[in-house]
């Protein structure tokens, strides 16, 4: 672009360049602002996409929600707080919360211990340990809407092999447990576990590896057992690491609505039926678009409420 | 952890439980995709006998001939590698431009940015579902592929710029000061000295929002309408719905939906995990 012998000021014009390797941050704060237009130009398209995409509709769910539109973009009018004190006195709505608790606590659960196995497992030296490092990650890329289908094949109570396996070992009348509406929500969360479980174990691997090994030797020396080690040396250091993936996990979990809509619809008898299926249905399938609004802000709010629960209590002391 | 276990292999009883766990993990990840797989080369006898087989007797391609000339398999094939590699390509331009400026460049107030973004990232969206409908009904974005690709993007391009963090941290800054001295200008750095140097950040970003818009099933279910612009997520549950016994050619629809989102993980499988490890630990 520019020669040697161009403008003046070209060493000026690169931003973070020279005051990066300084440990001061004045010389940053002294260049003029205009030398930061490249970086906000970068930054630019991302900001005006999320605007675009996120920020938008959800200044729209907001203004939605004090409408009473049936149908998705249909005509309507203002009508206040309507639809609030209709969800908040539909017994439906809070058992759909109810239940995403459920769902998020055993995803949560079920995924954090296979992926703490997992992890632990891959860590070791070995050539199997590291090509499974690779291989482990599979479930996680395969589409949703496959997962439903391998996990309804296998569990087809006439030609699945899981009730045939069951059946090997003594476990006989083994139906299809997305059809029973004791067993659809834990078979789901199982789902989603096999689906979700190696995004947690590939993290919790990394942060594993940046614990330094010196420590491991000294507690050995200091005659600390495996157990002791995990709890007193292990477990504080990936904290920071399960905090992150237990925020970010929680708000991945919660807002799932493929594997469950595919397999169970919210069936059977609304067994599986989560905040945002119900809120699915409500918009697409009984065509009350205000009202899945009016959800949407409340279960938002509720979303925001856990993550600054999690932020002000659960966050670890070292990062403050 | 680090110091080196005895690499000889003896077969002894205290190695018997790790060879226990990695037989479980083994047969979970990997078990249930050998038997989809094999189901799919079985014949319509053959996959519903009452005692399964391991190996199918009569391996037959029928399924998939079936699935590629009587299914509109074929189209949401196309549909969905367009529609993804459009994802790919535009999240890698984005990302790119955004983490080079928050975290190359090192705008002020870049760090409350790149946190803002995250946290916006955060709003679910399902949640979010309704007013986009309207917003692109209003744009007339609705049944458009491009659609797709622009919610696409949003979804991916705020977690791949949080992720590329990992690998711009890993470029020495000297590097800038040289070419600083040698009268590279900003842009010229930018495309010519980091991004060969983000090669590997690069190529995790293009994989993970290949593999996003692949298996995208929500907003594909809504913002498409036709029949001949669907994608393979919304077709093969169409597949599952309309031809519920025939369990063979679902399963070949099935394994021709996961391989390509496989293939090119394995290719860029270890730059990928290393990039989501980078992108949590730093």
């Amino acid at each position: 672009m520019s020669s040697r012998n161009a403008v003046p000021g070209t060493g000026e014009v690169l931003p973070g360049t020279r005051a990066a390797g300084r440990p001061a941050t004045a010389a940053r704060r002294r260049r003029p602002w205009h030398t930061h237009l490249l970086g906000y130009g970068l930054v630019a398209p991302l900001v005006l996409l999320m605007l675009g995409v996120i920020g938008y509709p959800l200044l729209n769910t907001v203004l939605l929600s004090l409408q009473d539109q049936g149908v998705v973009g249909s005509s309507s009018n203002f009508v206040g707080l309507d639809n609030y004190t209709e969800a908040f006195g539909d017994g439906a709505f809070w058992a759909a919360i109810g239940r995403s608790g459920i769902w998020l606590a055993g995803n949560l659960l079920v995924q954090t211990l296979i992926a703490f196995g997992t992890a632990l497992l891959i860590g070791r030296s070995g050539r199997w340990a590291r090509a499974s490092r690779t291989w482990v990650l599979i479930p996680w890329v395969i589409p949703t809407v496959a997962v439903a289908v391998i996990w309804q094949w296998l569990s087809n109570s006439n030609y699945g092999i899981v009730p045939k396996l069951a059946a090997a070992v003594g476990i006989d009348g083994l139906g299809s447990p997305f059809g029973d509406s004791a067993l659809a929500m834990p078979a789901l969360i199982l789902m989603n576990s096999w689906h979700w479980f190696p995004l947690g174990a590939v993290v919790i691997f990394g942060a594993l590896r940046t614990i330094p090994g010196e420590i491991y030797e000294a507690a050995r020396v200091d005659g600390a057992d495996a157990w002791r080690i995990f709890w007193r040396i292990t477990f504080p250091l990936l904290q920071p690491v399960l905090f992150a993936l237990g925020l970010v996990g929680s708000l991945w979990s919660f807002n799932i609505v493929d594997s469950i809509y595919l397999v169970t619809k919210g069936g059977p008898a609304d067994a599986t039926t989560t905040a945002p299926i119900f809120i699915y249905n409500k918009a697409f399938n009984q065509f009350q678009a205000s009202d899945a609004a009016a959800v949407s802000v409340i279960t938002i709010i509720l979303l925001a409420a856990v993550a600054f629960f999690y932020i002000r209590v659960a966050k670890p002391k070292e990062d403050s | 952890m680090t110091s080196a276990p005895p690499v000889t292999s003896r077969l002894s009883w205290a190695r018997l439980p790790r060879l226990v766990t990695w037989t479980v993990l083994t047969a979970i990840v990997l078990g249930p995709l050998y038997w989809i797989t094999i189901s799919a080369f079985k014949d319509r006898e053959e996959i519903l006998r009452t005692t399964p087989t391991l190996i199918p007797t009569h391996p037959t391609l029928d399924n998939f001939r079936q699935l590629f000339t009587a299914t509109d398999y074929p189209s949401y094939l196309t549909n969905s590698f367009v529609i993804a590699l459009s994802t790919a390509f535009c999240t890698v331009l984005v990302s790119f431009a955004a983490a080079y400026g928050l975290y190359r460049l090192r705008i002020p107030g870049g760090n409350k940015l790149a946190g803002a973004i995250l946290v916006a990232y955060m709003i679910p969206g399902t949640l979010l579902l309704v007013p986009l409908y309207q917003a692109f009904a209003a744009v007339e974005l609705i049944d458009t592929r491009n659609a797709l690709v622009i919610v696409n993007v949003a979804f991916t391009a705020p977690f791949c710029t949080w992720l590329l963090r990992g690998f711009f941290f890993a470029i020495p800054r000297d590097i800038d000061e040289a070419a600083a001295v040698d009268g590279a200008g900003p842009v010229r750095m930018m495309l010519r000295i980091v991004l060969p140097l983000l090669a590997p950040g690069i190529s995790t970003v293009a994989v993970y929002a290949f593999v996003f818009s692949w298996t995208e099933f929500v907003f594909a279910s809504q913002l498409i309408v036709s029949d001949q612009l669907k994608t393979l997520p919304i077709g093969l549950s169409a597949i599952m719905g309309q031809y519920t016994v025939n369990w063979g050619l679902l399963m070949a629809g099935t394994v021709c939906t996961v391989i390509p989102a496989i293939v090119p993980f394995l290719f860029a499988g270890r730059y990928f995990v290393g990039g989501l490890t980078a992108g949590a630990v730093k």
